[in-house]
């Protein structure tokens, strides 16, 4: 295995350090407005819950122009406004360096673990650096059930928006409860518990230059956890709230690095989600109680109309991963997003379908990747504008439930995956082209 | 007189006889060969036929991207295209073997030439099946990124971008043959230079407008209003 060399900061932290029983890491690119709170946030939870453990914050950075480093360094717990009911034994250190590599969360992430395994950290505990709803209690949720339940991956539940994490929710979280038969329902939440076990065979792999290097690395550490067998829990962490984010940002290259990790870790685990069918319920830590979330406008005109436009230009691409039944069904929303766009909506069952048609063609056709990914952009921005236009009347806990039925739509479609994975002359038609079933996703709510 | 014609008859019998001679056997040898290798061409296509029917050659040509090159994909039979490739180079091969039977001046420069050209052809092919196949990779990556930009015509952009790497693919290819080198050198400084006029032209033209706007309220406005950050995430 080729390990990335550690920065010469982080070999003299080390060096100095030598033992941390407790790591939090905390990657970051140009994030000096929350990053002070989320330092602050660790040093409290650390102090407050684990004032025996001698622990160490990491911030990896990406290369910020703004001051985020100096932010790290100057975060100061104010210990008078705390209600400590334990004296910290130990001090917390905090130590900012920058990674080297490609730019992305992945190699942030990389050095972390470097770091945690270096300085045989028990447990180790990452969160990203634009929250502001992190309080210190996110950090005993991530940290405990690793520290004392014998856990090695705590994945992140939270309360968010109905239209946030729509990547999450559209296709990563059912298609990898699907896969690996376990309800994990924040699969890329970004905040994550690793055990020291899990810590090390992470970097192991020789992965970590592909697009784990960037987006890919939450969903990469999940499928990692469930697909090997590591034991694996949800804390639940109240609302997620985060900066602001730039509109400009590529979800196109997002959805790409993202999509594609699962597709490529479908390839590789295909031995162990085959296996599996149906899914169970994974083990939820924490008080659950409900939160006040900010609004998010949606503007679902603009949606279609790229969904539109894509229909007529992206065939020739859609076409490589599409069945002709499913092709069909695709234009026949074209028109339908033209005609009554008020009304427009994408059933369940042929949402499933087309990822699992994508997924396939990935596989089959590794030199067509890209395409075939980047094309997923305008179907994937359809979806969200049918689960906006659908749901915009509904509360949390009904929005919920019909992520739940799309989730179930992928698992009753796993006979589908299976067959398609290996078909070689594209002989497997989909359960679309079969007689016409009433679909359960346009039930009135 | 009646010496004379049979002499001149006589000599015309005797030149058809020499003439015979000399280029019946190698006829005979050249249909023979030509016989030969149109039975080993059909023996190879064949055997092509049944041996890479159902192997993964369809399948590799799909996942490479190339069927699309050599035609529409789905629409391509690979092992027809390799085992007709394998029929027809056993023919040539055979033409070319019966002709040096003749053994005469101009069969033989017949023969060194294509022997000479053979390299220089199949490089050629390599690079315009080279220039084929990229040009349609990066079409399509075009395609993908104009129509996920929201770009107006992304199809047209896709197009002109596959054009003008398969014009660069001819180019080489014919520099590579010694082909008309001036004419296509020509014509792709013209393309080019006429590409860059264009464009500096519908820029020109249809910002001028903004331009103007631009230039007559810098002093006064604000250069750009900054787009409101989003709290959505996809993540």
């Amino acid at each position: 295995m080729r390990e990335g060399r550690l920065p010469a900061d982080a070999v003299h932290a080390v060096e100095r350090i030598q033992k941390a029983d407790i790591v939090v890491g905390i990657p970051s690119y140009n994030n000096v407005r929350t990053i002070g709170h989320v330092v602050r946030a660790a040093q409290a939870g650390l102090a407050k819950y684990f004032p025996q453990y001698h622990a160490l914050i990491v911030n990896s950075d990406g290369g910020s122009g703004d001051g985020t480093r100096d932010a790290v360094m100057a975060a100061q717990l104010d210990d008078a406004h705390l209600l400590m009911l334990a004296t910290p034994l130990a001090p917390v250190h905090r130590l900012s360096v920058p990674y080297h590599g490609i730019p992305g969360k992945g190699s942030a992430f990389r050095m972390i673990f470097q770091l945690a395994r270096d300085l045989e950290a028990k447990a180790c505990a990452v969160v990203d650096s634009d929250l502001r709803s992190i309080t210190p209690e996110w950090f005993d949720l991530l940290l405990r059930p690793v520290l004392y339940g014998n856990f090695d991956f705590v994945a992140p539940y939270y309360h968010r928006h109905k239209y946030d994490g729509t990547i999450t929710n559209s296709i990563i979280y059912p298609l990898t409860r699907a896969l690996y038969g376990q309800r994990v329902r924040q699969p890329i939440g970004g905040d994550f518990g690793v055990s020291a076990r899990l810590l090390s065979r992470y970097l192991e792999r020789n992965d970590w230059e592909t697009d784990v290097a960037r987006y890919g690395i939450d969903i990469w550490m999940t499928t990692i956890a469930l697909a090997e067998g590591f034991r694996a829990c949800q804390s639940f962490l109240g609302a997620k709230l985060h900066d602001a984010k730039d509109p400009g940002a590529d979800l196109s290259a997002m959805l790409q690095q993202v999509v594609g990790s699962v597709f490529l870790l479908m390839d590789e685990y295909q031995g162990a989600w085959r296996a599996r069918s149906g899914s169970e319920p994974v083990d939820l830590f924490g008080f659950r109680f409900d939160v006040g979330l900010d609004p998010i406008a949606v503007n679902t005109e603009r949606m279609l109309t790229t969904f539109r436009r894509a229909c007529e230009d992206l065939r020739e691409i859609w076409v490589m991963a599409l069945p002709k039944a499913t092709m069909g069904a695709v234009q026949e929303l074209g028109r339908q997003a033209e005609r009554e766009p008020a009304s427009f909506h994408i059933p369940d069952r042929l949402w499933a379908e087309i990822v699992i048609d994508f997924a396939c063609a990935h596989k089959e056709m590794p030199l067509e990747r890209t395409h075939l990914l980047r094309s997923l952009t305008p179907l994937y921005i359809a979806r969200v504008a049918s689960f906006v236009i659908e749901t915009r009347e509904m509360y949390a806990a009904q929005v919920e439930d019909r992520i739940e039925h799309l989730a179930q739509c992928f698992e009753e479609l796993k006979p589908y995956l299976i067959a398609r994975w290996n078909d070689k002359d594209g002989r497997v038609t989909p359960p679309s082209a079969a007689p016409e079933q009433p679909d359960k996703s346009t039930m009135e709510v | 007189m009646i010496e004379t014609l049979k002499q001149i008859v006589e000599k015309a019998l005797e030149r058809l006889s020499d003439t015979v001679t000399a280029y019946l056997p190698p006829l005979l040898a050249c249909l023979t060969i030509l016989l030969a290798a149109y039975l080993i061409a059909l023996l190879v296509r064949w055997l092509l036929n049944r041996i890479f029917k159902g192997t993964g050659l369809d399948r590799f040509l799909h996942q490479s991207g190339l069927t699309g090159v050599l035609g529409r994909p789905g629409r391509v039979r690979t092992t027809r295209l390799v085992s007709g490739t394998a029929y027809w180079a056993i023919l040539i091969l055979g033409f070319l073997t019966g002709l040096s039977a003749f053994n005469t001046a101009l069969t033989t420069r017949m023969v060194e030439t294509v022997v000479f050209m053979l390299p220089k052809l199949l490089t050629t092919a390599a690079i315009l099946l080279a220039g084929g196949w990229l040009g349609q990779y990066l079409s399509r990556s075009t395609l993908i990124w104009a129509c996920n930009e929201g770009l107006p015509a992304p199809r047209r952009i896709s197009a002109a971008v596959r054009i003008v790497i398969i014009f660069v693919a001819i180019v080489v290819a014919a520099e590579h043959l010694n082909f008309a080198r001036s004419v296509f050198l020509a014509a792709f400084v013209l393309l080019v230079g006429g590409a860059v006029l264009a464009a500096s032209l519908a820029l020109g033209l249809g910002a001028r407008g903004a331009v103007q706007k631009y230039l007559l309220s810098e002093d006064t406005q604000p250069s750009e209003q900054p787009r409101e950050p989003s709290i959505l995430d996809h993540l």
